[in-house]
């Protein structure tokens, strides 16, 4: 797959030109609200994860994941704002870095396993009663996959700038 | 099964840690300095986690990396001061890679124009 063609695009697209006449500061603030972004999201999703993985059984999941999950979305939303820019200040520098091609499918992943999960008759039932083993453990295999897909994510999202 | 977890977790983090360190900086970069005279083919960009500019020495396009943008303007480098066809003298330290002409920037001198970008590795 050539992706040399649609950085090409990003960089000279309105976004690029814009984020780059922004001022000498301006990457340095973006690339902090991209952090923001990821603390709010992976801390939020490391807690929920961990109480699906059976940590903290003693607090109740049904209180526990509407915070989480709120928090996870807001972080998300902020870490793709600014991340978006970022990656159009200079798109082109990214091409052949093998960790971009590691961290967007891992973040894909990340987003299909959400939406398995949300369809499963455990995470619909969770606020309304007590789940069964099998449905614990249906919720635990999702809860690790998270942890493993976003941790591939945010590794080679760092890697990204030490190629 | 808690402190499994628990130990699991502190040496996944470690371990990205460790990884994120052993690159950073100029640990990519040679120890001994290189001087290049050439030609400038895409003129200072403060846009970025680090300003650049491209410079051809012989038949070689090199892409040099200077200082973060702030720190590259307030040592007086700014965007469009030097036009492309320019000519440059840079000081820096190039890739220890050979085959990647790429090199972080300590100096850079235009004609009478000097512009210490990295004055403390000088």
């Amino acid at each position: 797959m050539n992706l040399a063609p649609f950085f090409r695009w990003l960089e000279h697209s309105g976004l690029g030109e814009f984020t780059r006449s922004l001022g000498v500061w301006s990457y340095g603030i973006i690339n902090l609200v991209h952090i923001l972004g990821i603390i709010l999201l992976f801390g939020s999703i490391l807690i929920l994860d961990l109480r699906l993985l059976g940590v903290w059984r003693q607090v109740p999941l049904a209180q526990l994941s509407r915070p989480t999950t709120s928090m996870a979305q807001i972080g998300f939303v902020l870490a793709v704002s600014s991340g978006i820019p970022m990656l159009s200040v200079k798109t082109t520098d990214y091409i052949g870095n093998p960790f971009l091609l590691i961290k967007f499918p891992a973040i894909a992943l990340a987003l299909v396993n959400i939406w398995l999960v949300h369809r499963t008759t455990a995470w619909r039932a969770h606020r309304e009663r007590d789940l069964l083993p099998a449905e614990q453990r249906r919720l635990a295999q999702g809860a690790a996959l998270s942890l493993a897909f976003w941790l591939t994510a945010i590794t080679s999202g760092r890697m990204i700038g030490y190629w | 099964m808690t402190w499994i977890l628990r130990s699991g977790i502190a040496a996944a983090f470690l371990f990205a840690a460790g990884t994120a360190f052993a690159h950073h900086g100029w640990s990519g970069q040679e120890e001994a300095v290189t001087t290049l005279s050439g030609t400038v083919v895409q003129s200072v960009s403060l846009a970025g986690p680090h300003a650049t500019m491209k410079v051809k020495v012989g038949n070689d396009v090199w892409n040099l990396t200077l200082a973060p943008p702030s720190r590259t303007a307030s040592a007086g480098l700014k965007e469009g001061m030097i036009p492309v066809g320019a000519t440059v003298t840079v000081r820096g330290n190039r890739n220890s890679d050979h085959s990647r002409y790429e090199m972080k920037c300590i100096y850079v001198k235009q004609g009478t124009n000097e512009y210490h970008v990295y004055p403390d590795r000088e």
